[in-house]
């Protein structure tokens, strides 16, 4: 009866232990999937980043245009539907999902008159020029507006002059050629045309459309015997840029229709410049000459505080002379062209071809990006139409925009930047990593060295020297202080502490220097007392000399700041840094930051390691002081190594921490990017810019991946620092603490 | 200093010493753990120069208790007391003005369990010469070696002086410690039952260690087996419950004990 008894228990006892052992291996596993579910998920929110550019084949159609009469072809947003426009001025509208050609428009010409040079005039707008063998320029617009009806999409073309003029010529010439044509429509819709005519002689031509008045110039006097062999405005209107025949290059500024003058002028090859575009942004101008070279130059500031046009990104030498450059109507990516139909896609700020083709055997007449920037129509000379689908999604990003240095438009030189956002597409996105990288290990660093010989000095008090009743007071009280939410640090830290510290900035300063000071003095007083008395005070009382001193070296802070700041820095200590040191003093700077960050670490470290030092064996210590060494000999010699790998373990763990922790960062710094080690100025670490950012980034967009890669590195980086201080903390511990 | 026998203020149980130099003495030495009961009641004792003397007596008698009075050791337990004197070479060692590193550098002490450092071999035993404050490496290596020789450990470690000292047996390790103690040339070694944890065979040799030093040092071992005692000492303090019951050259004691409790607890009857 007993014996049953007891085997029904046992039995529900051992049925326990099973379910227990289940629940937590349970547990476990489940802890390491999520950690594992949570690296995979950051590897494939940020792969992307570096997936290939790449390119599909849409439509490839042999089109019955008229051979080779093509001047200028576009397409539509949604790709359905292409324009081509011919040499007598039609228009012709294919549709792609019906492969067929829709409605025509035409320009009207005069009788036998032809287009022989053609322009476009936006990145955004099919509006283009055209220059006539009768001296005509024709400005016109193809618009591809969408109408809806019964849930369906139809683009709806349409064609508009805009404007039509005729260019006198001088007397008794009977050819009037327009040779070559720039053609520009700012945001404004003023118009901007700049031609060359049979003479040789270069025009430029600025219609203001809110006055209705224009400005009419010869600019053939400015390039001397150079001849033009291409030219080009960039978007805004401010910026005519000519190309000549022997490589030189002539910068016309338009910013003043009034005053238009010769800004620069300069070689940039050998040979004959053949094809010119300026990129999204109105900066990088890309060049390219008739060897195959291409350049990316923009304007940076010079000695003089003057822009110049300078060389700032070499692409892939093309094997043929590049005939024409395309913007891309959405970022930094260009495509060029040779003549013998090579196509090069580029991307200007990473310096990096993306693609290499050749798809058809005979050169190209006509090329354009969609408006998305999601596909190129190219026509070649045998009509032979090819549409392509543009994968291109984050070309600005690569190892070397996120990691090395970048040349940015603006900048005099390359640097590390982020700076993720601007106000519009226009803007080029930086992205440099580094800065963040930097500032998350300079609060680090900051955090670090307040806090390790804190919580390391007052672990080695606590578990060495301290009378026991003092212990148990601190060591709650410091596993307290880890409970307090970090916002509430951050807080505290960013908008009481910060103005507080810059508003007694003098006396912080004073206090670094004097508090030692008088530390130390009364140290060396203290030793003058008698050793008998001394040997008096019983362990941990000596804590109860701390205050005076404290209260001395207060009142003496307090009492000198003023005078020292009206005295010695001519009553503005703030000022007199700036103007020694160089260094402003950002109100959110790294010492307050050090500090937040150094009270949110210091109880883990303190508490770590105090345990570690109290897990040192007694008889350690015994055997020491039994040999005559002196308490701190002791401590220092014997319980501090027994306990280095749990200490390094503290240490690590706080680091990782530390190099974590996002809310305090971002509360408590200005958050600015800037790679600069002052202790006087704030940082922008990973976490905080991954909390700043990610609300703001469009899922799925470059920015959004980017910080998640950023995420990744923090994991990589906290992985590692825990990683280590267990393989390290517990070779230490195998060396010194096998008791 | 030494002091004669003669001058000795107590001489109460100390006639068979006459011809002996006193090293330590205690005057009616009362030791507190707590102000309940007085761990050590009443100790007047007397220990010879240059001799080995044993403690023995039941568990929790204070054998520990007394030796570690000695070196103030129970300094580290907070909250304890003594009332009487312990004078060492004639100096009250109690009194204020006393430098412990001093003390303890003259009187050394080898723990019941060993307790060598988690360091080399040589960082062990120079570590006493060391925080006293010897610096000179071939100075140090001398006084290691020495040592090591003392404690007939240098034979078999002379070669792996750079290797962790816990790599060592059992028994290594308590000659190391004693060698440990050794190297910084105490006048005194208290050992509290420095075999206590090893084998027989070590054990032995430990014991022919103890005989070999007592020409040069005055050892207080402590010993919870009789038979040690008996091998090793000059002469053996039988205690118990915190008082000295008889004190007597070794020989006397364990054959001719003056107490009924003393021959009781040599004879086995209780212990
Ligand atoms: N650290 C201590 N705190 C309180 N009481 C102690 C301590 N050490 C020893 N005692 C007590 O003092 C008495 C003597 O102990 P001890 O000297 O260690 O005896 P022995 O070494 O003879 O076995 C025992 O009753 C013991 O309980
Ligand atoms: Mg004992």
């Amino acid at each position: 009866m007993i014996k049953s008894e007891q085997t029904i228990f046992q039995r529900r006892v051992d049925r326990a232990n099973r379910r227990a052992r289940f629940l937590i291996t349970i547990g476990g596993y489940s802890i390491i999937v999520s950690i594992v579910g949570i690296l995979l998920f950051l590897i494939y929110q940020s792969l992307p980043l570096s997936f290939k550019t790449s390119m599909k084949d849409l439509l490839i159609v042999e089109l019955p245009l008229r051979v080779n009469k093509t001047q200028l072809i576009g397409i539509d947003q949604y790709q359905e539907i292409s324009y081509f426009l011919d040499d007598k001025g039609e228009a012709a509208y294919y549709s792609i999902i019906n492969r067929d050609f829709l409605t025509r428009d035409s320009i009207q010409l005069e009788d036998g008159e032809k287009i022989i040079s053609p322009a476009k005039g936006s990145l955004n707008k099919e509006v283009f020029a055209v220059g006539t063998d009768h001296g005509r320029i024709i400005t016109s617009e193809i618009r591809m507006n969408p109408r809806y009806q019964d849930n369906r999409r139809f683009i709806e073309p349409s064609l508009k002059i805009l404007d039509t003029f005729t260019v006198a010529l001088p007397p008794e010439t009977e050819v009037n050629h327009i040779e070559k044509i720039a053609f520009c429509q700012n945001e404004d819709g003023n118009l901007f045309w700049s031609w060359l005519d049979h003479t040789g002689n270069l025009h430029l031509k600025i219609y203001n459309s809110e006055d209705d008045i224009s400005f009419d110039y010869l600019l053939t006097e400015y390039l001397g015997r150079e001849k033009v062999s291409t030219l080009t405005f960039s978007y805004d209107g401010e910026k005519l840029i000519i190309g000549s025949q022997t490589g030189e290059l002539f910068w016309f500024d338009l910013s003043d229709e009034e005053a238009v003058y010769l800004r620069q002028n300069w070689k940039s090859s050998q040979f004959a410049i053949t094809a010119l575009a300026f990129l999204i942004g109105n900066s990088s101008l890309v060049i390219g000459d008739q060897t195959g070279l291409i350049e990316v130059w923009f304007p940076v500031r010079d000695e003089n505080d003057q822009f110049r046009f300078k060389p700032i990104h070499q692409f892939k030498e093309m094997s043929a002379a590049v005939i024409q450059i395309l913007g891309s109507p959405r970022d930094r990516t260009f495509l060029a062209i040779d003549e013998t139909g090579r196509i090069q896609l580029n991307y200007s700020t990473s310096n990096q071809t993306q693609l290499e083709f050749k798809k058809s055997d005979y050169p190209v007449v006509a090329a354009s990006f969609a408006p998305k920037a999601d596909g190129i129509i190219l026509l070649d000379q045998k009509q032979k139409l090819g549409m392509y689908q543009l994968k291109n999604e984050h070309p600005e990003a690569t190892l070397k925009t996120l990691f090395g240095k970048v040349w940015y438009e603006g900048y005099i030189q390359p640097e590390f930047v982020w700076q993720s956002t601007g106000g519009s597409d226009e803007f080029e996105a930086k992205l440099s990593i580094v800065p963040l990288i930097f500032g998350t290990l300079k609060g680090t660093f900051y955090a670090m060295i307040f806090s390790v010989p804190l919580a390391l000095l007052a672990a080695i008090y606590v578990s060495q020297f301290s009378p026991r009743w003092l212990s148990r007071i601190i060591k709650p009280t410091v596993e307290i202080m880890a409970a307090l939410p970090s916002v509430v640090i951050g807080f505290l830290a960013g908008l009481y502490f910060s103005p507080l510290f810059e508003k007694h900035l003098m006396t912080l300063v004073l206090y670094t220097f004097i508090l030692p000071l008088i530390f130390l003095l009364s140290i060396f007083l203290w030793r003058l007392v008698p050793e008998e008395k001394r040997m008096r005070v019983p362990m941990g009382w000596e804590l109860l000399f701390v205050i005076p001193v404290l209260g001395i070296s207060s009142l003496a802070v307090l009492g000198l700041s003023n005078p020292i700041e009206v005295t010695l820095f001519s009553s503005n200590f703030k000022q007199w840094l700036f103007e020694t040191s160089g260094q402003n003093y950002d109100q959110r700077n790294s010492i307050v930051v050090g500090f937040a960050l150094g009270f949110a670490v210091i109880p883990i470290i303190f508490t770590i390691s105090e345990d570690a030092l109290s897990n040192v064996p007694n008889s350690l210590s015994s055997a020491s002081l039994a040999l005559g060494a002196s308490r701190w000999q002791t401590v220092r010699r014997v319980v501090i190594p027994a306990a280095a790998g749990g200490i390094f373990a503290a240490v690590m763990l706080g680091f990782g921490r530390v190099i974590g922790e996002t809310m305090i960062v971002l509360m408590a710094t200005g958050n600015t990017p800037i790679l600069d080690l002052s202790p006087l100025n704030g940082f922008r670490a990973m976490s905080a810019c991954i909390a700043v950012e990610i609300p703001e980034a469009p899922v799925g967009g470059t920015l959004y991946r980017v910080l998640f890669l950023i995420a990744f590195l923090l994991f990589i980086f906290t992985f590692i620092i825990n990683s280590l201080s267990a393989v390290i903390g517990d070779r230490l511990r195998k060396k010194y603490a096998r008791f | 200093m030494v002091v004669n026998i003669q001058q000795a203020v107590s001489q109460k149980t100390a006639g068979f010493l006459t011809d002996e130099k006193i090293v330590i003495e205690t005057l009616n030495l009362f030791f507190y753990y707590s102000s309940d009961s007085p761990a050590l009641k009443d100790v007047n004792i007397i220990i010879p120069q240059k001799k080995v003397t044993a403690f023995i007596g039941p568990s929790g008698c204070g054998k520990s208790t007394l030796l570690r009075c000695f070196n103030r050791m129970n300094d580290l337990i907070p909250g304890t007391y003594h009332e009487g004197k312990v004078l060492i070479e004639g100096e009250d060692i109690n009194k204020t003005g006393i430098r412990l590193e001093r003390l303890r550098n003259k009187v050394g002490m080898v723990f019941q369990k060993s307790n060598p450092f988690p360091m080399s071999i040589w960082e062990n035993v120079a570590f006493g010469p060391k925080v006293n404050g010897i610096t000179d490496n071939t100075d140090l290596d001398e006084m290691v070696k020495s040592a090591l020789i003392q404690a007939d450990l240098w034979r078999e470690v002379k070669e792996r002086l750079d290797q962790s000292a816990l790599d060592l047996s059992g028994g290594q390790q308590q000659r190391l410690c004693i060698a440990r103690a050794l190297a910084n040339k105490p006048h005194i070694i208290l050992m509290d039952e420095p075999a206590s944890a090893l084998d027989p065979i070590s054990t032995g040799k430990i014991e022919e260690t103890i005989d070999e030093l007592k020409n040069q040092y005055t050892i207080v071992i402590v010993t919870h087996n009789m038979q040690q005692a008996a091998r090793v000492s000059d002469y053996t303090a039988f205690m118990m419950t915190g008082e000295i019951i008889e004190f007597n050259d070794t020989r006397t004691l364990f054959t001719n004990p003056d107490k009924k409790l003393t021959e009781e607890y040599i004879t086995g009857r209780f212990g």
